[in-house]
């Protein structure tokens, strides 16, 4: 999937290679900024994404392997864990509606 | 005798005064620490060079979270970090390190104290603090402290 409604996003998942260090970090932010909405936050493999993922936060690098595992979410890839502005646009957009695009190529 | 429940984080965890020529010598050092602590295997240490090559585990704000890989996991035996203060600084993929906060885990017992360690990062003032602190029982209560309502 290209896009989704901000509104629509049920599920976020971050992604990383092991699934235990900089994806745990990311989502405890995202799960503490978000914790009002309705809104799930998990952490993950890359290569091990649930299905029903909306919106799939993966570093940049991650991406192309994050799509091939989750093709029915949109996959948004990051560079920064603290302050990243595709990560403040996710947060924005569950928030306060808007659109979110996958990111194509690394 | 009820079995002991051991903290992730203990005070024996944290090393202050560490000094590392490069990043590869400073995650070797993870590497040890997390060793005498007894929560990995000696070869979850490949795992962990795998992944700082593969992508830097830089953070941001002068801190690195070396750690394994997915593959890598039945090499850990108990949820476990490590605290590594490096004062002089380690040249990190164009980055400068200053604390490294190594990471073991097979399960969830070590996201409340990264959850910490975000907030923390996330304050500029707080950020500098856990990279000025050389106490090791403070440094176990920052990453320790409770979530705010």
């Amino acid at each position: 999937m290209s896009s989704i409604e901000g509104e629509r996003i049920r599920k976020l998942v971050v992604a990383c290679d092991a699934g235990m260090g900089s994806s745990v970090m990311l989502a405890g932010q995202l799960r503490r900024e978000l914790r009002k909405l309705p809104v799930t936050v998990e952490h993950h493999p890359v290569a091990a994404i649930p299905p029903d993922a909306d919106v799939v936060l993966c570093q940049a690098g991650l991406a192309e392997r994050a799509r091939a595992g989750a093709p029915g979410s949109v996959v948004v890839g990051f560079r920064m864990f603290l302050g990243d502005p595709a990560v403040a646009r996710v947060v924005a957009a569950v928030k306060q509606g808007g659109v979110v695009v996958g990111t194509t190529g690394n | 005798m009820m079995p002991r429940c051991r903290p992730v984080l203990e005070p024996r965890g944290v090393r202050v005064r560490e000094h590392a020529a490069d990043r590869v010598a400073a995650v070797h050092r993870c590497a040890d620490v997390l060793e005498e602590l007894g929560a990995v295997h000696p070869a979850y240490r490949e795992a962990m060079l795998d992944r700082e090559w593969a992508m830097s585990t830089y953070v941001g704000e002068g801190v690195a979270i070396p750690h394994g890989l997915d593959r890598s996991r039945a090499l850990v035996r108990r949820d476990s970090l490590a605290v590594l203060r490096f004062p002089d600084g380690v040249e990190w993929d164009g980055a400068t390190v200053t604390v490294c906060v190594a990471i073991a885990a097979r399960g969830d017992g070590h996201v409340a104290l990264l959850s910490a360690l975000a907030r923390i990062l996330l304050d500029p003032l707080r950020a500098k603090g856990l990279r000025e602190a050389t106490d090791p029982a403070e440094i176990v209560g920052m990453l320790n402290a409770e979530d705010e309502p």
